[in-house]
């Protein structure tokens, strides 16, 4: 995410990253976010495309998870070559 | 020990929290602790503020939708706020199981003497499985956020410091993240929730 005049702008490969991960969901599958309620995955998905503030938490939640997968500890990544 | 615990229940979120913190007071009672339960339309702010008030308790769990500066119970009513009502709290430990609290309440109710606090600084996120709506403690992909979150009001209920309790809390989390993260595990979508809920929780003492 970058940042121009206070208005941060998502990248469409990052809001398509993020479609495609809420897609692995099932179908049954409803999301509870806080004071707003709860949400089938396809509202998600349209609350992602347009980046409103429900769309970008869930981006933020999901971009904070892919990021701590950089910062794996060194075990997990020794573990994960020894693996492959 | 004397634990008061409000757990609203109007809507989806606080339908399956009502129930989940209906775990604690179980688990309370058979420890022998003495629970005061302001449930569904006894989580309104003047019960609340006349408990605390005249009741010796020492541990508070608040369930329900919340904001930087507040908590509500029952249908929304604020029952708890900056300025209203964290005086109360002298010598308590608070735990908050409410969005984004643990930014501007927690810091003013621990600036009013309170013992302990722990909430959170961001949405509290979890799955529900529609499956499941009328067996909220069933519910196998919302089980593993409220169970780490349980965790918080668990510890606190056998004794365990505020400190101690939000790092069992995190000790959770973390295997449960592990769980999720084997290459057998199905329902990994769970590990950004968890991720999410783990590092957005606060605790102050």
């Amino acid at each position: 995410m970058e940042e121009k005049n206070n208005i941060q702008i998502i990248s469409e490969d990052i809001i398509n990253l993020v479609i495609a991960r809420l897609e692995t969901i099932p179908p049954d599958v409803e999301m509870s976010v806080g004071n707003e309620g709860s949400f089938p995955i396809g509202e998600l998905i349209k609350r992602v495309k347009k980046q409103d503030d429900i769309g970008k938490k869930i981006i933020e939640m999901q971009l904070a998870y892919l990021r701590s997968l950089g910062k794996l500890p060194t075990k997990d990544l020794q573990n994960a070559s020894a693996n492959n | 020990m004397l634990l008061l615990i409000t757990r609203p229940r109007y809507d989806t979120p606080t339908h399956y929290l009502f129930y989940w913190a209906g775990l604690l007071i179980d688990e309370a009672k058979k420890k022998g602790i003495k629970v005061i339960d302001l449930d569904k339309g006894k989580a309104k702010k003047k019960k609340l503020h006349s408990y605390l008030d005249k009741q010796p308790i020492d541990t508070v769990i608040l369930n329900g939708h919340g904001s930087p500066e507040a908590v509500a119970g029952q249908d929304d009513e604020i029952i708890l706020s900056t300025g209203n009502g964290t005086k109360l709290l002298g010598n308590k430990i608070i735990f908050v199981r409410a969005c984004d609290a643990g930014k501007i309440l927690g810091k003013e109710i621990m600036k009013n003497g309170a013992g302990g606090f722990i909430g959170y600084l961001q949405p509290f996120i979890f799955p529900i499985d529609k499956n499941y709506f009328n067996k909220p403690l069933e519910d196998e992909l919302a089980a593993p956020v409220l169970k780490c979150s349980n965790q918080v009001g668990t510890s606190l209920i056998r004794g365990r410091s505020a400190t101690e309790a939000h790092k069992d809390s995190l000790d959770k989390y973390a295997e449960t993240i592990d769980k999720y993260s084997s290459s057998e595990a199905i329902n990994s979508f769970l590990l950004p929730i968890l991720f999410w809920n783990m590092t957005s929780q606060v605790c102050y003492q």
